[in-house]
């Protein structure tokens, strides 16, 4: 199988950019910068692509300041990045890419296939440990064929590949080994070039002269403004002073709703909530009491609850997959029942009620959320304390499987593989669960390498109808995500992921 | 008119606020020990429908998010927030104060260590100590109760050591010495009751200031946890449906504000009329 | 001078047992760096968290740790910022003037509204006014100062929806600007300092007038303005000045908590974030240095007080 994508549909973006553009030169020429003022809630810890975990971090660096050879748009497919095609070798090993003409890094330097090897080659390096290193797992050698092409070999075939790549920023060549350097001042090829950086304070971004899509950036700068607290921001936003909250929860979302002059746009997450299972120690240990809890969840009510109603009871993946995920009516367990939960405890032989403590991530919205758990786990045969740590006790405990049950939140991510793997797989990297299923190990596997779509996705189906019910995780909910923005913010695209990277296309009304 | 003229109407005026704040902290000791006897509702029962309702029939202070019942959650959630009040201060007043009287009386080396220990502890600010306590113990009304006491313990090492001094050095403590009196004997029947009203002053003021400390620590998602109710974390909890329903912030910010009104009105007024020179 | 001397040797004493506990502190913390560094969704192998351990110097005994954090700390270095790589010191210096402005002018507010207030209190005294300014001035302190912050702002989007209130723009780039941002927060820090105060002059001043000098002064028939303010009020400032050093303390703790509601970057934030990235060396370094402000404030009060009321130099 040989295959060349994406130049149709780089082709189309392009028609849309130029229109987009020709409307711009109509209205009338814009005297004063536009700056678009946004507030976050968390101040990152560094702006390293490579190195960097949180949310807060993601969000604010990936699409805006950094590419990767792909993308993910906004209805979750991948389409072409810095890479303006590619093509794969039949059996799957190995991969050429065409780099975009014209792409240079903020420092003025073009972008080359040897920064595109020294990039990948800097994810892989032991010495920079960067977390996203095993999402180039497959990768054997990356190497520069001319200047604009880059061919990747592949130790297997990896389906998940592209997706991967979307991820991986590329850096200029000269930080292969500069482990500190991108913290504090980020370079990347993005729309947008780092200006400032006030710890606490802001992040502030400006427009990037040479991008290489010439039609964007559309506005002069970003400045993120960094405010801890929601009642904080929505006032920020009501009085204007603040244009856009990127990424809100349903909560402040639904505080916002109708103010004057301000809109809200949202769309399924790709994230979802959990209740994780320790299935190395008793009670979980027990599938039966695993179903038990899955029983005495009520998906409905917690979305009702902690989510304002919007969100939608979900399973193993998220709704927003459409083309993944398995609709949840075929999940029995995900009609609550405590009688059924009081049944299949006595069935597991385990005293009632069954005293379990739940360590909870302490974000706000997981409280809430396993509030309402704790009320009905405690209805239907179970004693549930909760523990809510500080958040660094909660990963820590997290990480060594130090518990008997977790509530929290999983980011999911648009290939199935990516999470599935490293989380339910035995031996996973985040398989804090414990989790050994030597059925859903081998569909895991096969499907890795498996590039025939149909084969992989009744694979997958597979493993959510076996991970649904008395797998290690009940999957409660998948919430809507909401961003909030001023009326005069135009062609911001909220997209599942929590990118950013629409922001490329915004503009600023009068 | 002079300033030092005390017409009769102003001490009655004083002793009535001293009636009034001792009946209102007393009341509100009790709706707080009571609390599981009167609460009309279970402080943790939620009901999905009835979320975020005004003031009704049913729940005379409405509901919140979940749906639980907001009195029943403020009085429970008083009695959390008094007790690691209570808790905190009373481990305050019996180990800062020890040290501070075994200062006093034995003065030396042993008043000098035991005081430039309190020094170190008071030498952070009161908030900065408490955040590192809790961090180092983790979140929760137990950590924060202790943090609380470790942060007010030199507070009473201070306040018993200079009039413990006064007293030890008088003519009577002497005459006690002088008898053979045992130090424990002296500390305990002529040191301790001469400092009752300084101690029961002092108190009612950082009681007062506790339940504050507990509500900043709370609204810093490091006090008490859910779902247990204290004060500060329901109007933690309550700001962040400020816009949809005021009200679990509004009534349990007015119920630690009556309450850290009380106490410190009490101390307050409680000084005055304690006060000799005042009289 | 040998009550300099003693005052300073105690100072030395207390910084040291403040640098321990704050090592400490910090180090009894249950989790570790490390693992926190690494995050919640990464993949990492036993050699690597040794490895990162061993560069930052967390596999070292404790007290190994702590002395060469301290001398790095004599010798004017206090450490690299786990994540960012910078120095700490240069964190700090980026966090503190916010703070710095806000504790001044709230200190300003407090104490600038506070004599009038204590005065016309004492003044009031004996009169219906007395009781109501009591309970009112007992409501001050009362406050919390994140739900007045709260209110504040939530009120100000109604009265005033174009006043920009939020976050932090350096004097230096735009004097009204800086002002108008922080003149809320350090309203809303300020008022328990006022009410305090206020009721520390009202009592002070009540307590001088009882003094002899005072009868003596009102025998000679020195006038009621006269002996409020030339006598009475210079006896009050005593204590004042005393108490205001004390202040400070609350003030530095009560910014942690305003600048969270108002958003300002200062040292408040700096601390909360570090506590939670367990950035040890940004953390120590942030304590150390607020502490160590707040001991030589005091300090300097004890001296001034000394100087003032010579029964204290014993």
């Amino acid at each position: 199988m040989s295959k060349t994508s994406g130049k149709a549909a780089f082709g189309t973006s392009a028609l849309a950019a130029a229109l987009l553009a020709s409307v711009m030169a109509l209205s009338p020429a814009t005297a004063r910068a536009q700056v678009l003022e946004a507030a976050v809630d968390a101040s990152p810890a560094g702006l390293d692509p490579h190195l960097i975990t949180a949310f807060t971090s993601f969000q604010i660096v990936n699409g805006t300041i950094y590419e990767g050879l792909t993308t993910i748009d906004k209805d979750l497919r991948i389409v072409p990045g810095l890479a303006q095609g590619w093509t794969i070798a039949p059996d799957g090993k190995t991969y050429t890419f065409k780099l975009v003409p014209g792409a240079t890094f903020h420092d003025g330097s073009p972008v080359e296939a040897a920064d595109v090897v020294a990039s990948i080659n800097r994810v892989l390096s032991k010495d920079i440990a960067s977390p996203l290193a095993s999402r180039l797992a497959a990768v054997d050698k990356a190497t520069a064929t001319d200047a604009s092409t880059v061919t990747i070999a592949m130790k297997e075939a990896s389906a998940p590949f592209l997706t991967a790549l979307a991820s991986i920023a590329i850096v200029p060549r000269v930080f292969e080994t500069n482990k500190d350097g991108l913290q504090r001042q980020p370079v990347g090829t993005g729309p947008f070039r780092f200006k400032e950086w006030q710890p606490n304070g802001f992040i502030e971004l400006s427009k990037h002269a040479g991008y290489w899509n010439k039609a964007q950036p559309k506005l002069d700068g970003i400045k993120f403004n960094i405010i801890p607290e929601s009642a904080t921001r929505q006032v920020g936003l009501s009085s204007g002073q603040y244009a856009m909250l990127p990424n809100i929860d349903a909560a402040t979302a639904l505080q916002l709703r109708g103010r004057p002059g301000v809109k809200l746009a949202e769309t399924m997450e790709l994230a979802y909530t959990l209740v994780g299972m320790n299935t190395s120690k008793a009670p979980f240990d027990n599938p039966k009491v695993r179903e038990a809890l899955n029983y005495a969840l009520n998906r409905g009510e917690i979305v009702q609850a902690a989510l304002f109603g919007a969100g939608v009871p979900g399973g193993p993946l998220s709704p927003a997959l459409k083309d993944w995920a398995v609709n949840t009516s075929s999940f029995p367990c995900f009609t609550p029942s405590a009688a059924k939960a009081q049944d299949l405890l006595k069935e597991a032989g385990v005293t009632t009620p069954v005293a379990v403590t739940l360590l909870v991530l302490p974000r706000q919205d997981i409280r809430d959320i396993a509030q309402v758990v704790q009320a009905q786990l405690n209805k239907a045969g179970f004693k549930a304390e909760l523990r809510i740590p500080e958040l660094g006790q909660f990963v820590q405990d997290w990480r060594n499987s130090n518990f008997d049950a977790f509530v929290s939140t999983n980011a999911g991510s648009v290939d199935p593989d990516d999470y599935f793997f490293r989380t339910f797989r035995t031996g996973g990297s985040t398989n804090v669960f414990k989790y050994s299923n030597p059925a859903v190990d081998a569909l895991l596997d096969s499907a890795r390498v498996d590039l025939n779509q149909a084969g992989r996705k009744a694979a997958y189906d597979r493993v959510q109808s076996l991970l649904a019910c008395d797998g290690p995780a009940a999957f409660m909910t998948y919430g809507q995500l909401f961003t909030a923005s001023r009326q005069n913010v135009n062609g911001f695209d909220i997209i599942a992921n929590r990118s950013l990277m629409s922001l490329a296309n915004t503009t600023l009304a009068r | 008119m002079s300033a030092t003229v005390q017409t009769a109407p102003v001490r009655r005026s004083v002793s009535g606020l001293v009636t009034v704040s001792a009946l209102a902290v007393v009341i509100l000791c009790l709706l707080a020990l009571l609390a599981p006897l009167i609460a009309p509702y279970d402080p943790l029962a939620q009901s999905v429908l009835a979320r975020l309702k005004g003031p009704s029939a049913a729940h005379w202070l409405g509901t919140d998010q979940f749906g639980r019942d907001l009195l029943s959650r403020i009085l429970h959630g008083m009695r959390a927030s008094l007790g690691i009040a209570a808790g905190a201060v009373g481990v305050a007043l019996l180990v800062g104060g020890t040290l501070g009287l075994v200062a006093a009386y034995y003065r030396g080396w042993t008043e000098r260590i035991v005081m430039r220990l309190m020094d170190v502890i008071f030498a952070f600010p009161v908030m900065l100590l408490a955040i590192g306590i809790i961090a180092m113990l983790g979140p929760g009304s137990g950590p924060t109760a202790i943090a609380i006491a470790v942060v007010y313990t030199p507070i009473f090492a201070r306040l018993l050591r200079g009039p413990a001094l006064v007293i030890t050095n008088s003519d009577y403590v002497a005459g006690a010495k002088a008898i053979g009196a045992s130090d424990a004997r002296i500390i305990f029947s002529h040191v301790l009751p001469n400092l009752a009203s300084v101690i029961l002053v002092q108190t009612s003021l950082l009681l007062s200031a506790a339940i504050l400390v507990e509500a900043s620590l709370s609204f810093l998602g490091l006090g008490t946890q859910p779902p247990t109710p204290s004060l500060g974390m329901m109007l933690s909890e309550g700001r962040n449906v400020l816009l949809l329903s005021p009200w679990a912030a509004v009534f349990s910010g007015i119920a630690i504000l009556i309450i850290a009104f009380a106490l410190n009105l009490l101390g307050d007024v409680l000084r005055d009329a304690l006060d000799p020179r005042l009289k | 001078m040998r009550f300099l001397r003693t005052r300073l040797f105690d100072l030395v004493l207390v910084m040291i047992g403040v640098s321990i506990l704050t090592f400490l502190m910090i180090r009894l913390i249950p989790g570790d760096a490390v693992a926190i560094m690494l995050g919640a969704n990464t993949e990492v192998t036993a050699d690597r968290v040794a490895e990162l351990r061993g560069r930052l110097g967390l596999d070292q005994p404790i007290w190994v740790q702590y002395l060469s954090w301290i001398g790095g700390v004599l010798g004017g270095d206090l450490g690299v910022s786990i994540w960012t790589r910078r120095p700490v010191l240069d964190e700090i210096i980026g966090h503190v003037w916010p703070t710095l402005q806000l504790t001044v002018l709230a200190l300003a507010i407090g104490a600038g509204l506070a004599v009038p207030l204590g005065v016309l209190m004492a003044r009031l005294r004996g009169r219906g006014w007395d009781v109501g300014l009591q309970i009112g001035s007992v409501m001050g302190l009362t406050i919390p100062s994140f739900w007045l912050g709260i209110m504040l702002i939530l009120a100000l989007t109604v009265l005033a929806p174009e006043w920009q209130v939020l976050g932090y723009v350096p004097f230096s780039q735009d004097p009204v600007g800086n002002i108008q941002r922080l003149i809320l927060p350090a309203f809303a820090l300020a008022l328990p300092i006022l009410a305090n105060l206020a009721r520390l002059v009202r009592s002070a001043m009540l307590d001088a007038l009882q003094q002899d000098y005072i009868r003596s002064a009102r025998a000679r028939g020195a006038s009621e303005t006269s002996i409020l303010f030339k006598h009475a009020l210079r006896n009050a400032l005593i204590p004042f000045v005393t108490s205001v050093g004390i202040m400070t303390g609350y003030l530095l703790g009560g910014a942690i908590v305003v600048e969270q509601v108002f958003a300002i970057p200062g040292l408040g934030r700096l601390i909360l974030g570090a506590i939670a990235e367990r950035n040890y060396p940004l953390v120590q370094a942030t304590i150390l240095v607020v502490t160590f402000t707040f001991v030589m404030v005091n300090f300097a009060v004890d001296l001034l007080y000394a100087l003032i009321d010579p029964r204290v130099r014993t």
